[in-house]
């Protein structure tokens, strides 16, 4: 009997602790309850959306095949995605471009922001290193970058869906929302973010005391979106509008403060080094997302490069996307460009903006960060930081609106600064042709690779208004992307974009 | 939010004690009767701590029907490695097929169909069934590291099959349980059936026993028909001359580099690659099992090896085995049992190109293809020798049993460990890609302890009736745990160090010296599932003529959700012996009875994501870098938008399973029949289901999924020429297993969801392919209808003269997905195998027939190669050419010619152009075998000697065009990479005495 109760009592051990047993801490993921608790999850969280942002831009690097591939000014040798993408045959049945019809993952950045914009002040009341100070930067940013995300969408498909708060227990569908106004709502909030967001960080900004998390200004440099930033959106976003008299207003309060942020003009040899502007993260990249080497966030993916490289820059033998030499020829069509120009026996001057210009390939080189910032072409893992937009694209920008608005001079200032960069004598209309003109080949030329070309095409034709065939597409929506079926068939409040029904 | 410790079992608490104290009144009545009892000793081996699974098993052990058609000995001769081999098509239900006949990779076991669909490898995961040894519920991989996976191709690791860890020497019996009334016991880990394997039990007569069976065979090389870039040149000018004028389709088309010069000898001269590629493969092995020990103790010790090559790339699997068992009987009352299990495994792997860059998660450029070329493909073979890749694999499975015998009443504590780790390590040199070294290291290891007990008590309630009582509690802690590592350049091809220091006590233990800072990556991730179950059980036993039995059983899971955290199930099972109710007199019955069990069981999360709800984590990459931590090297935390969202209340998936069934042996010839109907409801399951997109997520995890599973299963043989000659004997046995699968119901009351290009629908089959209907080919531009001013088009691209005709399903004049029907399917409706075995003499001659019915496979293989202008050059896992892309496969003749170059895709796989009939029959296996024993048999002091002769994988009948049917993937696509099953011989012998 003594050995069955001894045994009853061995029995019984497990019969205790078992709910202990299962509650199991999860190492892969942070439970509601463990997260908003101190300062290093408002940071993780915000780095979130910044990362959620870089993402959404450089998937299928969605950023360049938006921006330029949809120009068409890029030749297609092989793939056939691409190839759909710049004949405008956005339907086209292929993965690449079911992705770039798909605006989930810009919905996730709106998402994390909307839950950081809620759950952060949390965080205040639980840890007291959390300062009122740093929050309200943080909010600032995170607002920044869900305005900067729907104006991003708003780009690629017009009307979109406002979505304000997360939700998470009460998901509902909502219809789009009408560009205008859902412009008009990003520029408020972008003003609104920018009060709060410092011209540098860890700088003793008047906006953002002390040293940012802890870290120093080199360690935010390039990587986190500053006052200057906003104030570049909101020109972008102004211009896209035809709201040419906010671009220059916009515009010019970053001509004013851009040396506050440390901000420089970018020589042509610093702009076209492969461990130049665009290599690691700093200051000059006005706003941008890097890849930085050192931190091991080199990709084989998510780069210019990726598209552009090809032999004998990198071992590959045919680039995804090439710039035909009568291309190249008639848009850098002036002597002694640092960028391209070609002499009169049609050798070009310097291979920085494009190499083998005389092989079947010229290769687009302008941006190659092949791993440290190196010219072995072995490997194609890149370090290129994506760059959203930089002071030669504000200034040219703040042409643009001062020649729209009759500005003459200013523009003509603003577009010599640039033109002067890059060795080429000041603008003049003999030489020039129409100052619009010009400002937009300058454009074209400065900003080539850097995602701009597609919608500066867009604002030169509404400015312009002379090429029917643009303008028809403008008038009928069909700059815009259609939406993707499963986005459709997931809300039905949704409809698709008329030009692609 | 947590729920409390469940109530009804603190009633069963009550209730275990009431019957230990019931005990413990009856011990001191029934002392005198206790005394007598222990001279008596009960056999040892009931202290195998095995759990009876069965009603059945309890009550009618003589007249059960193995579910396993052939005996272990038989399975034993036919060389292989894997627990997937030996059973395939063996049991009526059990569906196994080979998708790759490189030797000792990891394959799927599916009982009684799916139940949930298949979209990637980790929903393979989900549909296994738990594999028992001697009361160990084996432990495997989980598929969590496919989080860091560019590619779902190979998971990490060493992949080797762990379910090669026992020999078949030392295996008594191996059953497939499929009906509640089995598997109920085990709880959820055998929602998807069990495989029970059991091992021998040592002597007890005091001698000692030995036993020895070894063989040795080959694998045969393949015939293959080679082609080389004239043959491929000549494929595709036929497109060329059809669509173009000038020979380029437009003034960007390329045509490739290695086609176009027809001096390259490389490419253009004798294809004769096959020789290095193809071998010869020696397969072995060897088993030696010693046993002794009388009645109080006793032991066995056995030591394998055995080797499986496989036909191409030298690709080999070793295992080496050791196994021990000990029981012991230190007091009368007391019962103790230990065995350990030991396996090593080593496996060289496949060549592949792709299998290598979707670990790299890096393609090289893909312009210039392996040659053809012998001696080109053997330097590049020398390139490969300068590398390495280790893999490998320790198994240890082990229990501890303690048993406490008093009367009729039995306590039983087992403590289980299983065990397993993986090692790859790994090398490739410079020269073999565009001078980038690589390196990588993976440690990982599954681990399960479970902690067992069971009171038992045999209650005689009067002469006629008896009833057994068993209350059991059950813990179980799993973890999963891997470190991973891998790094790009190195400094040269001579530093192969490892990436990871195996003690990694030392701070600088991540930190590697000969790779750059900046190209290595690590991960160290793990995950832990802990299980907890109660039941308790009562079997009625009426007159040897009626049995019904109750299992009541709570389960709590770590990966439920808190406040859903605890499910209770009930199975009741009842069988009625109709052999003792109506046939006692009737000597043609051996015996007949009627088995019927209804009952549920749980179906567990495999992540433990689920437990959270909502979540934050660091899915932050992108596509071809999802491995991105972060921003600016601060990590980050965002909610799943990549897994989907996850809310409260997700209450436990569960299945109901009823089946039916009889079963009758007659004394005549032998014969035995045995059916099985069943029903297999699995409801409640979670799907990710696409939406919440607005909110940033691909998915929403929704609770809802119902999935049923009808099938009917029948096993019948007996001796065709029995016992009217004596020397001659003819038995036939077929099992045949017939599975239909129906979604019936989704999540949110959907009616159909497309996930991954397949599309689920309420109604319809879970495994159907989904594609668009071929009708022919536009042989003009004139041709393609207009309807309203608007020509047909393909999601607004206008067809074209050499475009397909696709059916227009909704007949808008518009083909897009609306227009793509589900079609077929790929878990075969009828799955099953013949045997027959021949006798003569001391002769035997064993032949058996495996086959699937009702099957289809996608021919992706083809459709790549068809659409040539889009995979070359496109810089994506399906334009990777292997060296076979060399080898001349399929029919080419079933093919229109189609415009390659069209925007409509015109060689899309999704189409069915490229669905195959994927039925078969093979002759799996003949062997031809002499019992020597009656000539040896005296100087053996009665022992036994058996030598045989067999060869496998003899012949295939079948439609389907591609290589074989049977290595077709997880979702019934054969994209022509998989090594094929090889034809091998062996001979062997078995001795033992």
């Amino acid at each position: 009997m003594k050995r069955i109760l001894f045994y009853l009592l061995f029995l019984s051990i497990p019969f205790s602790g078992c709910e202990n047993m299962l509650d199991i801490e999860p190492t892969r993921v942070v439970s509601e309850e463990n997260m908003w608790e101190k300062m290093e999850d408002t940071r993780a969280a915000l780095m979130g959306v910044y990362g959620l942002t870089k993402s959404a831009l450089v998937d299928r690097n969605a950023f360049w095949l938006y921006g330029e591939v949809r120009s068409g000014e890029f030749a297609i040798p092989v793939r056939r995605d691409l190839r759909a993408i710049a004949a405008n045959e956005l339907n086209a049945n292929d993965v690449t471009l079911e992705t770039l019809r798909n605006w989930r993952r810009w919905y996730a950045v709106v998402n994390a922001a909307n839950i950081f914009l809620e759950r952060s002040p949390e965080v205040l009341e639980k840890d007291a290193r959390y300062t009122v100070n740093n929050h309200q930067v943080d909010m600032a940013q995170a607002r920044f970058l869900r305005a900067f995300a729907y104006f991003y969408m708003s780009r690629i498909w017009g009307d979109v869906p406002l979505i304000t708060s997360a939700s998470e227990w009460s998901f509902n569908n909502k219809p789009r929302e009408e560009k205008g106004k859902l412009l008009a709502w990003v520029e408020q909030e972008l003003l609104k973010a920018a009060e709060d967001m410092p011209f540098r960080y860890s700088n003793n900004d008047i906006k953002q005391q002390g040293n940012y998390y802890n870290e120093q200004t080199s360690r935010w440099d390039g990587a986190l979106a500053t006052q200057n930033s906003a104030y570049a959106i909101l020109a972008h976003l102004s211009a896209w509008q035809g709201n040419y008299p906010n671009a220059a207003a916009y515009t010019a309060y970053i001509d004013e403060n851009y040396s506050h942020s440390n901000i420089n003009y970018a020589t042509t040899a610093n702009l076209t080094s492969s461990s130049g502007f665009f290599y690691d993260k700093h200051s000059s990249q006005m706003f941008g997302f890097p890849g930085v080497w050192a931190h091991v966030e080199a990709a084989f993916t998510g780069h210019i490069e990726e598209l552009t490289l090809a032999a004998p820059v990198v071992n590959k033998s045919i680039p995804d996307m090439y710039m035909t030499k009568e291309t190249v020829v008639r848009v850098f069509d002036e002597a002694k460009d640092q960028r391209f120009s070609i002499d009169t026996l049609g050798n070009p001057l310097t291979e920085v903006y494009f190499t083998n210009f005389n092989g079947r390939y010229p290769i687009f080189s302008k941006i190659k960060c092949i791993m440290a910032g190196v010219s072995d072409p072995s490997f194609r893992i890149f370090s290129s930081a994506l760059v959203f937009t930089r002071l030669e694209d504000v200034t040219l920008l703040r042409a643009e609106a001062l020649a729209v608005l009759g500005e003459r001079n200013g523009a003509v200032d603003m577009l010599n600064r640039i033109r002067e960069n890059r060795g080429l004598l000041p603008y003049s209309e003999e030489a020039n042709g129409d100052l619009i003109d010009a400002i937009f080949q300058e454009r074209h030329r400065e900003l080539m690779g850097e995602g701009h070309r597609w919608y500066d095409m867009v604002r030169y034709h509404k400015i312009k208004n002379n090429d029917p065939d643009f303008v028809k597409l403008i008038n009928e929506g069909g700059i815009y992307w259609p939406i993707a079926e499963p986005l459709l068939q997931q809300n039905t409040l949704l409809e698709q974009n008329n030009y692609w029904k | 939010m947590k729920e409390k410790f469940p109530t009804p079992y603190n009633v069963g608490i009550v209730a275990f004690i009431f019957m230990s104290l019931l005990q413990l009144q009856l011990f001191a009545s029934h002392k005198d009767g206790y005394i007598n009892r222990s001279s008596k000793l009960r056999l040892l081996q009931d202290t195998v701590p095995k759990l009876l699974d069965s009603v059945f098993e309890l009550n009618f052990k003589s007249v059960r029907i193995n579910s396993v058609q052939k005996p272990v000995a038989d399975i034993e001769t036919s060389g292989n490695a894997t627990i997937h081999q030996f059973l395939k098509g063996e049991a009526a239900g059990l569906y196994v097929t080979e998708r790759s006949g490189e030797p000792g990779t990891p394959n799927s076991m599916f009982i009684r169909g799916i139940s949930t669909p298949i979209f990637s490898h980790k929903d393979v995961y989900h549909n296994q069934p738990l594999v028992v040894l001697d009361g160990i519920p084996l432990v495997g991989t989980h598929p969590f590291s496919y989080m860091i996976q560019a590619y779902d191709l190979d998971r990490i690791g060493p992949e080797n099959n762990l379910l090669s860890n026992i020999d078949l020497s030392n295996i008594e019996s191996i059953e497939v349980l499929k009906d509640m009334a089995n598997t109920a016991v085990y709880g959820p880990m055998a929602a998807n059936g069990v495989i029970k394997i059991t091992s021998k039990k040592s002597v007890t007569d005091n001698k000692k026993r030995i036993s020895l069976h070894s063989f040795v065979g080959v694998s045969a090389r393949p015939q293959v028909t080679t082609i080389n870039g004239d043959y491929e040149n000549r494929f595709r000018q036929q497109f060329y001359d059809l669509y173009t004028t000038s020979g380029r389709y437009n003034d960007d088309d390329t045509y490739p580099v290695y086609l176009s010069d027809s001096l390259n000898n490389r490419y253009y001269g004798p294809s004769n690659w096959s020789d290095s590629y193809y071998n010869n493969g020696l397969n072995y092995g060897v088993n030696a099992n010693i046993s002794g020990g009388g009645s109080r103790s006793n032991f066995q010790f056995s030591l394998g090896s055995l080797q499986n090559a496989g036909i191409a790339d030298d690709a080999k699997f070793q295992k080496y085995n050791a196994r021990f068992q000990l029981d012991l009987q230190p007091l009368k009352w007391l019962f103790f049992h230990t065995s350990i299990n030991g396996t090593r495994l080593n496996r060289d792997r496949n060549r592949n190109l792709r299998n290598r860059y979707a670990m790299m998660a890096y393609l090289p450029d893909l312009s210039a293809p392996l040659a053809p070329n012998k001696e080109t493909y053997d330097a590049y073979l020398l390139e490969q020798d300068k590398g390495f890749d280790n893999n490998f694999s320790n198994i240890l499975d082990g229990n501890v049993g303690i048993s406490v015998q008093s009367g009729k009443f039995q306590l039983k504590s087992t403590l289980v460990a299983d065990y397993n780790e993986g090692f790859r390590d790994l090398f490739y040199a410079r020269t073999l890609m565009e001078e980038n070294s690589f390196a990588a290291n993976y440690y990982g290891y599954n681990q399960r302890l479970v902690f067992n007990n069971v009171a038992l008590y045999d209650w005689k309630l009067n002469d006629h009736s008896s009833l057994f009582l068993e209350g059991a509690s059950i813990l179980q802690w799993d973890t999963h745990k891997y470190n991973y590592a891998y790094a790009y350049k190195g400094v040269n091809d001579f530093i192969k160090i490892n990436l990871l220091r195996f003690d990694d006590t030392h701070a600088d233990h991540l930190i590697s010296r000969a790779f750059p800072r900046q190209l290595v990556y690590k991960f160290l991730d793990r995950t832990r599932h802990n299980l907890v179950s109660f039941y308790s059980r009562g079997t009625y036993n009426l007159q040897d003529k009626y049995t019904a039995s109750l299992l009541l059983r709570y389960d709590g899971s770590s990966n439920a959700q808190p406040t859903e955290r605890w499910l209770f199930t009930p199975t009741l099972a009842l069988g009625w012996n109709l052999k003792n109710e109506f046939l006692q007199d009737n000597s043609l019955y051996e015996s007949f009875k009627i088995r019927a069990s209804a009952g549920r069981l749980g179906v567990l999360n495999l992540y433990d994501n689920v437990a959270q709800g909502p979540n934050y984590t660091a899915q932050i990459g992108y596509t071809g870098n999802v491995i991105v931590p972060g921003y600016n090297a601060f990590a980050g935390l965002v909610r799943p938008y990549e897994d989907g969202w996850i809310g409260y209340d997700m209450p436990w998936a569960y299945t109901d399973q009823l089946n039916v069934g009889f079963d009758f042996q007659l004394s005549k010839r032998r014969i035995y029949f045995s059916l099985d109907a069943y029903v297999k409801h699995t409801k409640n399951q979670p799907l990710g289901i696409p939406s919440l997109a607005e909110y940033g997520y691909a998915y929403n995890l929704a609770s809802g999924m119902d999935v049923k599973n009808t099938g009917i299963e029948v096993s019948v043989g007996g001796d065709i020429i029995g016992n009217t000659n004596r020397d001659f004997r003819w038995n036939s046995g077929i099992n045949l297993g017939f599975n239909n699968n129906k979604l019936t119901a989704l999540p949110g009351g959907l009616d159909e969801v497309v996930i991954h290009d397949r599309k689920l629908k309420v109604g319809e089959r879970i495994d159907a392919f989904w594609v668009l209907e071929n009708q022919g080919m536009f042989h003009a531009d004139a041709e393609v209808p207009q309807v309203n001013g608007v020509t047909k088009n393909y999601n607004g691209i206008t067809f074209k003269a050499g475009d397909p005709i696709w059916a227009d399903q909704n007949g808008d004049n518009r083909i897009s997905s609306e227009d793509r029907v589900m079609q077929g399917n790929f878990i075969p409706k009828v799955a099953g195998s013949w045997q027959n075995n021949f006798f003569y003499r001391n002769f035997d001659l064993k032949a058996s027939f495996y086959f699937n019915l009702g099957r289809n496979i996608l021919n992706q293989e083809m459709s790549d190669r068809f659409n040539f202008i889009n995979n070359e050059n496109a810089n994506n896992m399906n334009s990777v050419k292997e060296i076979t892309y060399w080898e001349k496969r399929g029919d080419y003749g079933r093919y229109p010619l189609y415009n390659p170059w069209s925007a409509v895709n015109a060689y899309q796989a999704t189409q069915d152009l490229f669905l195959e009939n994927g039925s078969f029959l093979k002759l799996r296996q003949v062997s031809l075998g002499y019992n020597l024993s009656d000539i040896v048999g005296a100087s053996l002091d009665g022992g036994n000697l058996y030598i045989y002769l067999a060869a496998n994988n003899l012949f295939t009948l079948s439609k389907y065009s591609g290589r074989d049917p049977e290595v077709a993937n997880y979702m019934g696509i054969d994209q022509g990479h998989n090594m094929l099953l090889p034809r091998t011989y062996l001979m062997g012998f078995k001795l033992n005495f």
